[in-house]
Protein backbone atom coordinates (compact mmCIF):
# COMPACT_ATOMS: atom_id res chain seq x y z
CA UNK A 1 0.00 0.00 0.00
CA UNK A 2 2.45 2.37 1.22
CA UNK A 3 4.46 1.68 -2.15
CA UNK A 4 1.58 1.95 -4.83
CA UNK A 5 1.07 5.39 -2.38
CA UNK A 6 4.67 6.83 -2.68
CA UNK A 7 4.66 6.08 -6.48
CA UNK A 8 1.22 8.13 -6.92
CA UNK A 9 2.81 10.90 -5.10
CA UNK A 10 6.04 10.54 -7.31
CA UNK A 11 3.81 10.97 -10.25
CA UNK A 12 1.96 13.61 -9.03
CA UNK A 13 5.08 15.54 -8.24
CA UNK A 14 6.50 14.84 -11.47
CA UNK A 15 3.22 16.20 -13.31
CA UNK A 16 3.40 19.43 -11.32
CA UNK A 17 7.07 20.36 -12.11
CA UNK A 18 5.97 19.61 -15.70
CA UNK A 19 3.21 22.13 -15.65
CA UNK A 20 5.18 24.70 -13.50
CA UNK A 21 9.18 24.56 -14.87
CA UNK A 22 7.99 24.05 -18.91
CA UNK A 23 6.74 26.76 -21.50
CA UNK A 24 5.80 24.56 -24.23
CA UNK A 25 2.16 23.95 -23.86
CA UNK A 26 1.86 20.55 -25.40
CA UNK A 27 4.49 19.51 -22.73
CA UNK A 28 2.47 21.49 -20.17
CA UNK A 29 -0.58 19.52 -21.35
CA UNK A 30 1.19 16.08 -20.80
CA UNK A 31 2.43 16.79 -17.64
CA UNK A 32 -1.37 17.26 -16.86
CA UNK A 33 -2.31 13.86 -17.83
CA UNK A 34 0.62 12.56 -15.72
CA UNK A 35 -0.91 14.46 -12.48
CA UNK A 36 -4.36 12.92 -13.08
CA UNK A 37 -2.65 9.55 -13.51
CA UNK A 38 -0.51 10.16 -10.48
CA UNK A 39 -4.19 10.57 -8.44
CA UNK A 40 -5.60 7.36 -10.50
CA UNK A 41 -3.01 5.63 -9.10
CA UNK A 42 -4.03 6.07 -5.20
CA UNK A 43 -7.39 5.74 -6.21
CA UNK A 44 -7.00 1.98 -7.66
CA UNK A 45 -4.88 1.31 -4.15
CA UNK A 46 -6.83 2.56 -1.76
CA UNK A 47 -9.88 0.73 -3.64
CA UNK A 48 -7.64 -2.63 -3.48
CA UNK A 49 -6.79 -2.05 0.11
CA UNK A 50 -10.41 -2.64 1.62
CA UNK A 51 -11.14 -5.30 3.27
CA UNK A 52 -14.51 -6.08 1.61
CA UNK A 53 -13.58 -5.52 -1.66
CA UNK A 54 -15.48 -2.59 -2.51
CA UNK A 55 -14.13 -1.39 -6.61
CA UNK A 56 -15.73 2.08 -6.08
CA UNK A 57 -12.55 3.30 -6.43
CA UNK A 58 -12.18 1.92 -10.10
CA UNK A 59 -15.37 3.23 -10.74
CA UNK A 60 -14.06 6.72 -9.83
CA UNK A 61 -10.73 6.01 -12.07
CA UNK A 62 -13.09 5.57 -14.75
CA UNK A 63 -14.82 8.93 -14.40
CA UNK A 64 -11.43 10.76 -14.58
CA UNK A 65 -10.85 8.54 -17.15
CA UNK A 66 -13.30 10.82 -18.70
CA UNK A 67 -12.43 13.82 -17.83
CA UNK A 68 -9.12 13.42 -18.94
CA UNK A 69 -9.86 12.65 -22.43
CA UNK A 70 -12.62 15.39 -22.67
CA UNK A 71 -9.58 17.95 -21.00
CA UNK A 72 -7.47 16.81 -23.39
CA UNK A 73 -9.48 17.03 -26.45
CA UNK A 74 -10.76 20.45 -25.70
CA UNK A 75 -6.81 21.51 -24.75
CA UNK A 76 -5.07 20.30 -28.14
CA UNK A 77 -7.99 22.26 -29.70
CA UNK A 78 -7.08 25.30 -27.97
CA UNK A 79 -3.37 24.29 -28.45
CA UNK A 80 -4.13 24.43 -32.79
CA UNK A 81 -6.06 27.21 -32.82
CA UNK A 82 -3.87 29.39 -30.60
CA UNK A 83 -0.71 27.99 -33.12
CA UNK A 84 -2.70 29.09 -35.96
CA UNK A 85 -3.03 32.91 -35.06
CA UNK A 86 0.03 33.48 -32.85
CA UNK A 87 2.28 31.28 -34.46
CA UNK A 88 3.91 29.92 -30.95
CA UNK A 89 3.65 27.93 -27.97
CA UNK A 90 5.03 29.81 -25.39
CA UNK A 91 3.24 30.06 -22.56
CA UNK A 92 4.86 33.49 -21.54
CA UNK A 93 4.02 35.11 -24.73
CA UNK A 94 0.60 34.25 -24.44
CA UNK A 95 -0.48 36.52 -22.03
CA UNK A 96 -3.04 38.68 -24.24
CA UNK A 97 -5.34 37.44 -21.16
CA UNK A 98 -3.02 39.32 -18.47
CA UNK A 99 -4.71 42.20 -18.13
CA UNK B 1 9.25 14.82 -30.15
CA UNK B 2 10.82 12.08 -27.79
CA UNK B 3 8.36 13.40 -25.11
CA UNK B 4 5.46 11.64 -26.63
CA UNK B 5 7.22 8.40 -26.95
CA UNK B 6 8.60 8.27 -23.29
CA UNK B 7 4.72 9.21 -22.19
CA UNK B 8 3.56 6.14 -23.81
CA UNK B 9 5.82 4.08 -21.71
CA UNK B 10 4.72 6.18 -19.06
CA UNK B 11 0.91 5.21 -19.98
CA UNK B 12 2.21 1.68 -20.29
CA UNK B 13 3.61 1.07 -16.60
CA UNK B 14 0.63 2.69 -15.42
CA UNK B 15 -1.24 -0.35 -17.12
CA UNK B 16 1.13 -2.64 -15.67
CA UNK B 17 0.92 -1.29 -12.02
CA UNK B 18 -3.31 -1.25 -12.04
CA UNK B 19 -2.88 -5.34 -13.23
CA UNK B 20 -0.69 -5.53 -10.00
CA UNK B 21 -3.42 -4.26 -8.23
CA UNK B 22 -5.57 -6.68 -9.69
CA UNK B 23 -7.45 -3.81 -11.50
CA UNK B 24 -7.49 -5.63 -14.89
CA UNK B 25 -10.74 -4.13 -16.30
CA UNK B 26 -9.36 -0.78 -15.90
CA UNK B 27 -5.99 -1.98 -17.09
CA UNK B 28 -7.54 -2.84 -20.11
CA UNK B 29 -9.36 0.72 -20.56
CA UNK B 30 -6.34 2.50 -19.30
CA UNK B 31 -4.75 1.36 -22.73
CA UNK B 32 -6.84 1.83 -25.18
CA UNK B 33 -7.99 5.23 -23.56
CA UNK B 34 -4.55 6.79 -22.84
CA UNK B 35 -2.23 5.35 -25.57
CA UNK B 36 -5.21 4.67 -28.12
CA UNK B 37 -6.69 7.93 -28.25
CA UNK B 38 -5.39 10.54 -25.50
CA UNK B 39 -1.52 10.01 -27.20
CA UNK B 40 -2.60 9.45 -30.51
CA UNK B 41 -3.98 13.08 -30.51
CA UNK B 42 -1.02 13.94 -28.51
CA UNK B 43 1.46 12.78 -32.05
CA UNK B 44 -1.37 13.60 -34.39
CA UNK B 45 -1.34 17.50 -33.27
CA UNK B 46 2.48 17.70 -33.03
CA UNK B 47 2.78 16.12 -36.80
CA UNK B 48 -0.33 18.93 -37.20
CA UNK B 49 1.54 21.79 -36.09
CA UNK B 50 5.32 20.51 -37.33
CA UNK B 51 7.08 22.88 -35.07
CA UNK B 52 10.23 24.27 -35.56
CA UNK B 53 12.68 24.92 -33.09
CA UNK B 54 11.99 28.90 -33.27
CA UNK B 55 8.40 28.32 -32.79
CA UNK B 56 8.75 26.39 -29.31
CA UNK B 57 10.72 29.21 -27.63
CA UNK B 58 12.76 29.52 -24.85
CA UNK B 59 12.27 27.46 -21.99
CA UNK B 60 12.87 28.98 -18.19
CA UNK B 61 16.83 29.67 -16.89
CA UNK B 62 17.87 27.35 -15.37
CA UNK B 63 17.47 28.77 -11.95
CA UNK B 64 13.63 29.51 -12.20
CA UNK B 65 13.49 25.21 -13.24
CA UNK B 66 15.95 24.47 -10.23
CA UNK B 67 13.29 26.67 -7.82
CA UNK B 68 10.45 24.69 -9.54
CA UNK B 69 12.03 21.37 -8.88
CA UNK B 70 12.88 22.58 -5.28
CA UNK B 71 9.15 23.37 -4.78
CA UNK B 72 7.93 19.75 -6.52
CA UNK B 73 10.61 17.89 -4.11
CA UNK B 74 8.94 19.62 -1.20
CA UNK B 75 5.34 19.08 -2.02
CA UNK B 76 6.56 15.38 -2.88
CA UNK B 77 8.19 15.07 0.72
CA UNK B 78 4.87 16.89 2.26
CA UNK B 79 2.53 13.83 0.88
CA UNK B 80 5.25 11.55 1.47
CA UNK B 81 6.07 11.61 5.41
CA UNK B 82 2.59 11.15 6.17
CA UNK B 83 2.19 7.94 4.31
CA UNK B 84 5.67 6.84 5.37
CA UNK B 85 4.19 7.79 9.13
CA UNK B 86 0.91 6.27 8.95
CA UNK B 87 2.08 2.36 8.89
CA UNK B 88 -0.94 1.42 6.50
CA UNK B 89 -1.82 -2.27 6.59
CA UNK B 90 -0.57 -4.45 3.39
CA UNK B 91 -2.90 -5.55 0.73
CA UNK B 92 -6.22 -7.29 2.30
CA UNK B 93 -6.67 -10.82 1.06
CA UNK B 94 -8.53 -10.89 -2.41
CA UNK B 95 -12.22 -12.40 -1.67
CA UNK B 96 -12.30 -16.29 -3.50
CA UNK B 97 -14.46 -15.86 -6.03
CA UNK B 98 -12.17 -13.76 -8.61
CA UNK B 99 -14.49 -11.02 -9.31
CA UNK B 100 -12.45 -8.09 -7.49
CA UNK B 101 -11.55 -5.58 -10.94
CA UNK B 102 -13.75 -7.64 -13.12
CA UNK B 103 -15.58 -6.16 -15.79
CA UNK B 104 -18.66 -7.70 -14.00
CA UNK B 105 -18.06 -5.79 -10.83
CA UNK B 106 -16.95 -2.44 -12.15
CA UNK B 107 -19.84 -2.65 -14.56
CA UNK B 108 -22.65 -3.44 -11.84
CA UNK B 109 -21.49 -0.38 -10.01
CA UNK B 110 -21.30 1.71 -13.04
CA UNK B 111 -24.79 0.88 -14.04
CA UNK B 112 -26.93 0.86 -10.16
CA UNK B 113 -24.92 2.96 -7.63
CA UNK B 114 -23.21 5.42 -10.16
CA UNK B 115 -25.57 5.43 -12.81
CA UNK B 116 -26.32 9.23 -12.93
CA UNK B 117 -22.61 10.08 -12.59
CA UNK B 118 -22.17 7.57 -15.63
CA UNK B 119 -24.41 9.51 -17.93
CA UNK B 120 -23.21 12.53 -17.05
CA UNK B 121 -20.05 11.35 -18.22
CA UNK B 122 -21.46 11.43 -21.97
CA UNK B 123 -22.63 14.70 -21.86
CA UNK B 124 -19.48 15.95 -20.92
CA UNK B 125 -18.06 13.80 -23.73
CA UNK B 126 -20.61 15.63 -26.13
CA UNK B 127 -20.13 19.29 -24.51
CA UNK B 128 -16.26 18.14 -25.23
CA UNK B 129 -16.59 17.19 -28.49
CA UNK B 130 -18.45 20.33 -29.66
CA UNK B 131 -16.25 22.68 -27.94
CA UNK B 132 -13.01 20.78 -29.63
CA UNK B 133 -14.75 21.21 -32.89
CA UNK B 134 -15.95 24.76 -32.39
CA UNK B 135 -12.01 25.59 -31.44
CA UNK B 136 -10.25 24.03 -33.98
CA UNK B 137 -12.45 25.28 -36.80
CA UNK B 138 -10.49 27.50 -39.02
CA UNK B 139 -13.99 30.12 -39.45
CA UNK B 140 -17.04 29.95 -37.90
CA UNK B 141 -18.99 32.25 -39.86
CA UNK B 142 -18.91 33.56 -42.91
CA UNK B 143 -16.99 32.24 -46.36
CA UNK B 144 -14.12 29.84 -44.96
Amino acid sequence: MTEYLLLSAAIFAIGAYGVIARRNLLIVLMSLELMLNGVNIALVAFSRGRVDADPTGQVFVLMVMAVAAAEVAVGLAIVIALFRTRRTLDTNDLHQLNG
Amino acid sequence: MYSAVWLLICFLSFAGVYLSLSAPFLAAIHVLVYTGAILVLFVFVIMLLNLRDEELGEEYPAGTRFLAAGGCTALFTLIAVPIYEAHLPGMPPLPEDGHFGSIESVGNLLFTVYGLPFELVSVLIIVAMFGALVLAKKKLWGPA
